[in-house]
C-alpha cells in the first residue's frame, strides 16, 4: 500500500485542530481524566483488528463509541461514582489489549507511529475531523450552557442528548488520532491545547478558537520534530505541548487574548 | 372574574432513596405577586423549586398556566473561577447566535443591564471575577432577557455581601411592579418577606403555614417551623462558614 504524501502532516493538522476544538468543553466539564482513560479502550479494538486482519481504525472507532455510551450511561446514575468505575474498566481494557496484541505491535499501538493508510481512508479521516471540529463550534453555546449551569440549561430545554453528543464527538476525535499519537497519549492531545489556551484566553469564544489553532499547530510541529529527529510522533507532539503549557503558566491569571 | 392563577400545586411530594424530602405541598401562585418560600435548612425549599421545574421526579399535581414563561435564577454558576467565560458570553447563551449576536439582542441586553443597575463594563469581566452582588444581578438580567412572566429565585442574596441584599430586592421589586412579573422566591430573611412578599409559604418538608406574612408568620407558626428553643430570625447561607 502506498501512503499518500504528507499523510502524517495532514492528520496532525486536522485531527489536532479537532482535538483542540473539543478540548475546552471536556476540560471545563472536568472530564479530562475520564477522557484520557477513555482512549485506552481503543486497545482491545486494535487487538481484535490485528487478530482478524481488518484495519485497526474500525476496531478503534467501534470500541470508543461503545465506551462513550458507557460513560454516558454511568453519568446518569447518581449512586455510582463514575470516575472510579471508568478508571477501573478502562484500565482493565488496557491490560486486556496489551495481552492480546502481538509484541511487535505493542509500542505502535500505545504511542502511535507515522500512519500507513490508503488514500480513501486518509480522506475519510480528514473529512470526519473537519466535520467534528465544525460541530464543536456549532454546538458551543449548548455545551457551554450545560457547563455553566446544568439546571438552567435544562430549564431552557437542553436535554442530556447534548452530553451524549459531546462524548461521541470526543470519542470519534480520539479514534481519528490514535494511529498517529497512540492509545496512551491521544487523550492527552485533547487536553493539552485546551489547557494552554485556558491560560491565555479571556473569553470562551477566543478560548475555543485558540485551542483549535494550538491543537493543529502543536501536532504539525510535533510531527515535524519527530520526522527530523526520528522520534515517534506521539511522544514528540505531547512533549512539545507540555513544554508550551509550562511556558503559558505565567499568563494563567490574567490571560493574553 | 378572570383566573389569575399562573401556577397550581396540589399534593406535591418528592421522595429520594426512600427518604421523603417534600410531602403533600399545595399552593397557588397568582399573576404578578411576590410569593416567598421560607423554612430552615434542609426543609426542602430547593427541592420544591427543582420539582416545579421538572428537574427531579415528583408525585402530585403541578400545573403551569400554558402561556407562562418561566425565568429561573439559580444561586450561582456551576463552574470554577478560572474558566475563561465572560459575562457577555453568559448572556449570549440566551442569544440565537452565540458567535455573532444580532443588534436586537444587544439592544435588549443593554436594557436589562440598566434595569439591574449594571454598567456595560461588567460584560468584559470573567464570570469568576464578578462579586456576589454582580453575579446575582447578572443571573437575574439573563433570566429577564427571556421576558418571563414568572421569576423563580433560589435565595437571591445568599452570596451577596451584607448591605447589598437590599439593592437586589429593590431591583426585583421594581421589575415586579413595572412589568407585572410574578416572583417566586426562597428567602432566609424574614424582614425581606415582610417587606416585599404578598404571600408566604412556610415549609418544613410539608406546609407549616401559608398566607399574607403578617397573618401567617405568627409566633406559633415560626416556633413550629424553626423549633421553639433554636429560633432565630436570620441565618446566612453558604459562604459565611461555620467554625
Amino acid at each position: 500500500m502506498t501512503t499518500p504524501p504528507h499523510t502524517s502532516f495532514w492528520i496532525a493538522l486536522l485531527v489536532g485542530s479537532a482535538s483542540g476544538s473539543v478540548g475546552p468543553f471536556i476540560l471545563l466539564r472536568r472530564m479530562a481524566l475520564v477522557g484520557d482513560a477513555l482512549s485506552h479502550v481503543a486497545l482491545p479494538g486494535i487487538a481484535l483488528a490485528l487478530i482478524y486482519h481488518f484495519d485497526p481504525f474500525y476496531g478503534v472507532i467501534a470500541f470508543l463509541i461503545g465506551a462513550a455510551f458507557l460513560v454516558f450511561w454511568l453519568e446518569g446514575r447518581s449512586r455510582v461514582p463514575p470516575d472510579a468505575i471508568v478508571g477501573l474498566l478502562f484500565t482493565a481494557s488496557l491490560a486486556i489489549g496489551i495481552l492480546m496484541i502481538p509484541n511487535a505491535d505493542v509500542v505502535e499501538s500505545l504511542f502511535g507511529a507515522f500512519p500507513v493508510l490508503s488514500l480513501p481512508l486518509l480522506l475519510t479521516i480528514l473529512l470526519t475531523a473537519l466535520v467534528l471540529s465544525a460541530l464543536c463550534f456549532l454546538l458551543a453555546k449548548r455545551f457551554l450552557f450545560l457547563i455553566v449551569s446544568p439546571d438552567l440549561a435544562r430549564v431552557n430545554g437542553l436535554g442530556r442528548g447534548y452530553d451524549l453528543a459531546l462524548l461521541l464527538i470526543f470519542a470519534m476525535i480520539v479514534a481519528l488520532g490514535i494511529k498517529l499519537v497512540g492509545t496512551l497519549l491521544m487523550g492527552a492531545l485533547t487536553i493539552i491545547p485546551a489547557s494552554i489556551a485556558k491560560n491565555l484566553a479571556q473569553s470562551m469564544r477566543r478560548y475555543v478558537i485558540l485551542s483549535a489553532i494550538l491543537g493543529g499547530a502543536i501536532s504539525v510541529a510535533g510531527v515535524w520534530l519527530a520526522e527530523s529527529f526520528r522520534f515517534l510522533p506521539g511522544p514528540a507532539i505531547v512533549l512539545l505541548g507540555v513544554g508550551l503549557f509550562v511556558l503559558s503558566l505565567p499568563f494563567a491569571r490574567k490571560g493574553m487574548v | 372574574m378572570a383566573d389569575t392563577t399562573v401556577l397550581t400545586v396540589e399534593n406535591l411530594s418528592v421522595t429520594l432513596d426512600g427518604l421523603p424530602l417534600l410531602q403533600n405541598v399545595s399552593f397557588t401562585l397568582q399573576r404578578g405577586e411576590a410569593f416567598a418560600v421560607i423554612g430552615p435548612n434542609g426543609a426542602g425549599k430547593t427541592v420544591l423549586f427543582r420539582a416545579l421545574l421538572g428537574l427531579v421526579p415528583s408525585t402530585g399535581f403541578v400545573e403551569w398556566r400554558p402561556d407562562v414563561k418561566i425565568g429561573y435564577v439559580p444561586q450561582r454558576f456551576s463552574i470554577d473561577r478560572s474558566a475563561p467565560i465572560s459575562a457577555m458570553e453568559f448572556f449570549l447563551l440566551q442569544s440565537p447566535n452565540f458567535w455573532r449576536p444580532g443588534a436586537a439582542f444587544t439592544k435588549q441586553l443593554d436594557q436589562e443591564l440598566k434595569s439591574m443597575g449594571l454598567g456595560p463594563g461588567v460584560l468584559k469581566k470573567g464570570l469568576g471575577e464578578l462579586s456576589g452582588g454582580e453575579t446575582q444581578r447578572v443571573l437575574i438580567a439573563s433570566a429577564l432577557l427571556q421576558k418571563p412572566s414568572v421569576l423563580l429565585l433560589d435565595e437571591p442574596t445568599a452570596a451577596v455581601d451584607a448591605g447589598f441584599e437590599e439593592t437586589v430586592y429593590t431591583l426585583l421589586h421594581r421589575v415586579q411592579m413595572e412589568r407585572g412579573t410574578a416572583l417566586l422566591l426562597i428567602s432566609h430573611d424574614l424582614s425581606v418577606v415582610y417587606r416585599y412578599a404578598q404571600r408566604v409559604l412556610c415549609l418544613n418538608k410539608s406546609v407549616v403555614c401559608q398566607g399574607p406574612p403578617v397573618e401567617a408568620l405568627n409566633p406559633q407558626a415560626l416556633a413550629t417551623l424553626y423549633g421553639e428553643a433554636s429560633f432565630y430570625q436570620h441565618e446566612h447561607g453558604p459562604g459565611h462558614g461555620h467554625g
